[in-house]
C-alpha cells in the first residue's frame, strides 16, 4: 500500500470528553495503559504498508506534536515520505483559515502537501473513533472497483449514536445510496468510520471545488450532496473487527476497561499488528509484598502495594499500601497514598490522592480529576 | 575525516561466555536478557550516553546476529548519529589473508583505522559482561588530570575472593605498581573490573607492538597491561564504588536478577537522570487476572498472568496459566508456563515453553535452566543445576 498516503484530521469537536480534552486533543488522549488514540491510527496505517503520513492539527497540538516526535517510532522517518506533522497556519493569501471549521477547510490549507506527496491515493481518517486495522483488503477491493470514492462503515450497534454520527444506506451492491449526518434517532444500521479512501486528483478537486462554494466538511457538504444527485459513485466497505468511538467519558472509559477482557484485548493488539508508541525506558511494573491485582492492566514504571480492581494503571502509577482502586483508569505519573479508596473514576496524568481519602463516581458518570491535581 | 571525538568507546562483545551454558548456546553473552526490559549490553551502552560518549564500537564475533539486530541503527541509546553513534565491528578479509580476533587486544588492534578516524584523544575499552552504571565521563576526568596513560577502574572486593580476580596493588595517588591476574595471596583487594581508559597515543604503541610478537596472546590483561607497567608508564586505578555485578554464570545471572526486587534497589534503575535504554517491544501493559496473583515482582508489558508468580522477574510478553506457579525465577521474553506446572528458582529462556503439570527446579540447590526456544512436554522435570536444551 506504498501508494497510498494518509492523512489524520485531529480538529474535530471534543467537548463531549470534558476536562480530559481541556489539555489535548482526542488524538492524543492516553489509551489502555500506555498508548495515545493516534497511535492505533498511525500503526494501523504503518502496518497496512502506508509510508507517508499526515496529521492535521488544529487546537491543543502541543502535547500530540511531543507524541510523535519525528516518527521514528512508527518507523515514519523516511527521506521522502514519513511523518509530516500539519498544524494550523496563518499567511497572506487565502490558502490558509487558520481556524477550520471542518476537514475541508483543513485539507484546503494543507493542499501543497497533498500536491508534493508521491501517492496516487490518499487514505483520510479522523481521530475520534479508534482501531486497530489492516486496510490492504480494503484497498485491493477499491483498486478492483470503478467507484470514486471508498467509504468504511460498522454495522456494530454500539456505534450508533442519537443526535451524533453519519450513517449510511448501502445497497444490495455495496453502494452508498443515503447518508444522515447527525440524525435525531438515525434510520441507517451502518454507521461511518469517517475513513475515505480516493485517488488523490479526486480529492484535491473535491477540496479546491468545495472551498470555492464555501463547504466545509468532505462528508455532510460534498458527498452527501453528490450520493443524493447520483454523482460520485461511493462504495461502502463493511469493517467487521472492533471499534471504538471515544465520543464520551463513558465510552471512554469502556474503550480502556473493555482491554482487559483477553479475547478484546488479543484483537485489538494481534502479534502480527502491534501499536506503536513513544517509549519511556522504565524498569518493569513492580508488584510489590501486598499487591492485590484482580483483572488489572499495569503498564511499566508503576509500584503496586494495594488492591487494584478493574483497572487500567498508566505508566509510572504507585499505588500505597491498603490502597484500594476500582473500576478507574489512573493516567502516568498518578499518586494513591495508603488507605485511600477510588472507585469509578479518571485520574488525568500526575493526579495525587492522599492517604484515606474516599472517592466514589458511578458507572455512568465516571468522576475525572483535572492533569496535576492533588486531593486531600 | 570525521568530526574530532575526545574519546571512543571499544565494547568487547565477542566472547561466547561459555560458562552460561545453553543460554549462549545460539547468543553472545551480551545480548542475554537481563531484568525484565534490558539485555546486558544495555548497561555499558547506556552508560557511554549517559556519559557523553557518543562513539561505540561494538567487538563481535560469536554468534553475532542477534546482538546485531538488537543495536540496529542504535536509535534506543540515541546513538543513531550523523557523525559518530554505534558501529558494529567483526573481524574482517585484508587482502588475501584474514582472521578472527585473537584476543581482546588483537580486537582492538584489528580496528586502528577505526578508530583513528575519529582523530580521537583517548579510548575507553568496555566489556559487555557486567551490571553496573558509572559516570565514564568522571573516569576520564581523573585520567587527563593524572596525566595517565592508561587508567582502570577497580572495586573493592571481599578479601576472601580477590584471588579470583585481576587485583591491582596501588601506591600513592593510586599509582598502580603491580597487577596480578588472580594471586594466591593477594596483596590488594582492588579488582579490576574490566573498565580502561587509555591514552590513544599509547595504546596504538603497545597494540602494534604486541601484535608483531609472535609469543603474545593478544590479550590486555595477559600483554597490554604488564608490558606497560614494565615500561613504568603512568598507569593509575580509578576507584568505583557503586553496585557492580558479574553476571558471567548462571548463578550470578540469577542472583543479579533477584537483586532487582530488593526495595530499596541496590543498583537504582528508578533513576531519571541516569536511565538504562533499551529495545521496546511496545505491547500492552501487564494483565493480572482475576483469580491470577503476583508479588515482589517485576512483570514487564506484554505479560498474562492467570496463575501464581512470586519474587521473580518476568520479560516482555510471558503468559503464566491458570494454576501455575513461578516463584523465584526468571522468564525471558515469549515464554510459557502452562497450566499446573510450578517453576522454581530457574532462569527460562526465549520463547520457552513449559508442559502444563512440569516441575522445573527446585526450592533449594543450583539453578534450573530451559534453554531458548525449548518446548518442554506436559509433566517434564528438570531438576536442581539441570540445564534442558531440547
Amino acid at each position: 500500500m506504498k501508494d497510498v498516503m494518509g492523512v489524520i484530521y485531529t480538529g474535530e469537536k471534543d467537548d463531549f470528553l470534558r476536562s480530559l480534552t481541556k489539555v489535548r486533543a482526542i488524538a492524543a488522549m492516553p489509551v489502555c495503559g500506555r498508548y495515545r488514540v493516534i497511535d492505533f491510527l498511525a500503526s494501523s496505517m504503518v502496518n497496512s504498508g502506508m509510508r507517508n503520513v499526515g496529521v492535521i492539527m488544529q487546537k491543543n497540538y502541543q502535547s500530540l506534536m511531543d507524541h510523535l516526535g519525528s516518527g521514528k517510532e512508527w518507523d515514519l522517518h523516511g527521506k521522502n515520505d514519513g511523518l509530516f506533522i500539519l498544524p494550523p497556519f496563518l499567511n497572506v493569501d487565502d490558502e490558509n483559515t487558520g481556524v477550520y471549521k471542518g476537514s475541508i477547510d483543513a485539507l484546503h490549507s494543507n493542499m501543497g502537501y497533498l500536491r508534493r506527496s508521491r501517492q496516487e491515493y490518499v487514505l483520510l481518517t479522523n481521530s475520534l473513533i479508534v482501531y486497530n486495522a489492516n486496510f490492504t483488503d480494503a484497498f485491493a477491493r477499491f483498486r478492483a472497483s470503478d467507484a470514486d470514492i471508498m467509504m468504511f462503515y460498522t454495522r456494530n450497534p454500539a456505534m450508533q449514536r442519537d443526535n451524533y454520527g453519519a450513517y449510511l444506506d448501502v445497497d444490495a451492491d455495496g453502494i452508498i445510496r443515503d447518508v444522515e449526518v447527525d440524525p435525531v434517532k438515525p434510520k441507517y444500521k451502518n454507521t461511518s468510520m469517517d475513513i475515505f479512501l480516493m485517488k488523490k486528483s479526486l480529492l484535491l478537486e473535491l477540496v479546491s471545488a468545495g472551498s470555492a462554494h464555501r463547504y466545509h466538511e468532505l462528508l455532510g457538504d460534498i458527498i452527501l450532496r453528490s450520493v443524493r444527485d447520483n454523482g460520485m459513485k461511493v462504495m461502502g466497505y463493511e469493517y467487521t473487527d472492533l471499534c471504538y468511538r471515544l465520543d464520551s467519558v463513558e465510552n471512554y472509559m469502556k474503550f480502556n476497561l473493555d482491554c482487559l477482557d483477553p479475547q478484546i484485548r488479543h484483537q485489538l493488539f494481534p502479534e502480527d499488528r502491534p501499536v506503536y508508541t513513544k517509549v519511556r525506558d522504565q524498569l518493569a511494573a513492580r508488584y510489590m509484598e501486598n499487591a492485590n491485582v484482580i483483572n488489572s492492566m499495569i503498564a511499566d514504571g508503576s509500584m503496586i502495594n494495594g488492591t487494584v480492581e478493574h483497572s487500567v494503571l498508566f505508566r509510572g502509577v504507585k499505588i500505597g499500601k491498603g490502597a484500594h482502586v476500582k473500576n478507574c483508569i489512573i493516567m502516568q505519573d498518578g499518586v494513591i497514598e495508603d488507605g485511600a479508596y477510588l472507585e469509578n473514576c479518571i485520574l488525568d496524568k500526575n493526579v495525587f490522592i492522599k492517604a484515606g481519602v474516599r472517592i466514589i463516581g458511578t458507572k455512568y458518570y465516571p468522576i475525572c480529576f483535572d492533569k496535576g491535581s492533588m486531593i486531600k | 575525516m570525521m568530526n574530532k571525538k575526545q574519546c571512543v568507546a571499544m565494547l568487547l562483545a565477542g566472547g561466547q561466555g561459555s560458562r552460561l551454558g545453553i543460554l549462549t548456546a545460539d547468543v553472545a553473552k551480551p545480548a542475554i536478557p537481563f531484568g525484565g526490559k534490558y539485555r546486558i549490553i544495555d548497561f555499558p551502552l547506556s552508560n557511554c550516553t549517559n556519559s557523553g560518549i557518543d562513539v561505540v564500537g561494538v567487538l563481535t564475533q560469536y554468534r553475532p546476529l542477534a546482538l546485531n539486530a538488537y543495536i540496529g541503527s542504535g536509535s534506543p541509546w540515541d546513538l543513531d548519529l550523523a557523525h559518530g553513534g554505534v558501529y558494529v565491528l567483526p573481524p574482517y578479509q585484508t587482502g588475501k589473508s584474514g582472521e578472527w580476533y585473537s584476543g581482546t587486544a588483537n580486537a582492538i588492534y584489528q580496528n586502528l583505522q577505526f578508530i583513528e578516524q575519529f582523530d580521537t584523544d583517548y579510548v575507553l575499552i568496555l566489556s559487555g559482561d557486567h551490571i553496573y552504571k558509572m559516570d565514564y565521563n568522571a573516569m576520564l576526568k581523573a585520567h587527563i588530570e593524572n596525566e595517565a596513560d592508561c587508567t582502570i577502574a577497580v572495586r573493592e572486593v571481599p578479601w576472601a575472593e580477590a584471588s579470583r580476580f585481576g587485583i591491582m596493588n596501588t601506591g600513592e595517588g593510586n599509582r598502580i605498581d603491580e597487577f596480578e591476574e588472580k594471586p594466591a595471596n593477594p596483596k590488594s583487594n582492588k579488582a579490576s573490573m574490566g573498565v580502561y581508559i587509555f591514552t590513544w597515543d599509547k595504546l596504538r604503541k603497545y597494540l602494534t607492538e604486541d601484535a608483531a610478537d609472535p609469543a603474545s596472546s593478544n590479550d590486555f590483561g595477559k600483554n597490554i597491561i604488564p608490558n606497560m607497567l614494565n615500561d613504568n608508564q603512568r598507569m593509575f586505578a580509578y576507584d568505583f564504588e557503586g553496585y557492580w555485578k558479574d553476571v558471567g554464570t548462571i548463578e550470578s545471572l540469577w542472583e543479579a536478577n533477584m537483586d532487582l526486587l530488593e526495595l530499596p534497589m541496590p543498583i537504582d534503575l528508578y533513576d531519571k537522570k541516569w536511565r538504562i535504554y533499551g529495545r521496546n517491544p511496545g505491547l500492552a501493559p501487564s494483565f493480572v487476572a482475576e483469580g491470577g496473583k503476583a508479588i515482589n515482582s517485576l512483570i514487564t508489558e506484554g505479560c498474562e498472568v492467570y496463575g501464581n508468580v512470586e519474587h521473580s522477574i518476568l520479560f516482555a510478553g510471558v503468559t503464566v496459566e491458570e494454576g501455575a506457579k513461578v516463584i523465584d525465577s526468571v522468564l525471558m521474553p515469549g515464554c510459557t508456563v502452562k497450566r499446573g506446572a510450578v517453576v522454581r528458582r530457574a532462569i527460562i529462556a526465549e520463547k520457552a515453553v513449559i508442559g502444563s503439570g512440569s516441575e522445573v527446579g527446585e526450592t533449594t540447590g543450583n539453578i534450573a535452566v530451559v534453554g531458548d526456544r525449548v518446548t518442554l512436554p506436559a509433566g517434564s522435570v528438570v531438576k536442581a543445576g539441570e540445564q534442558r536444551a531440547e
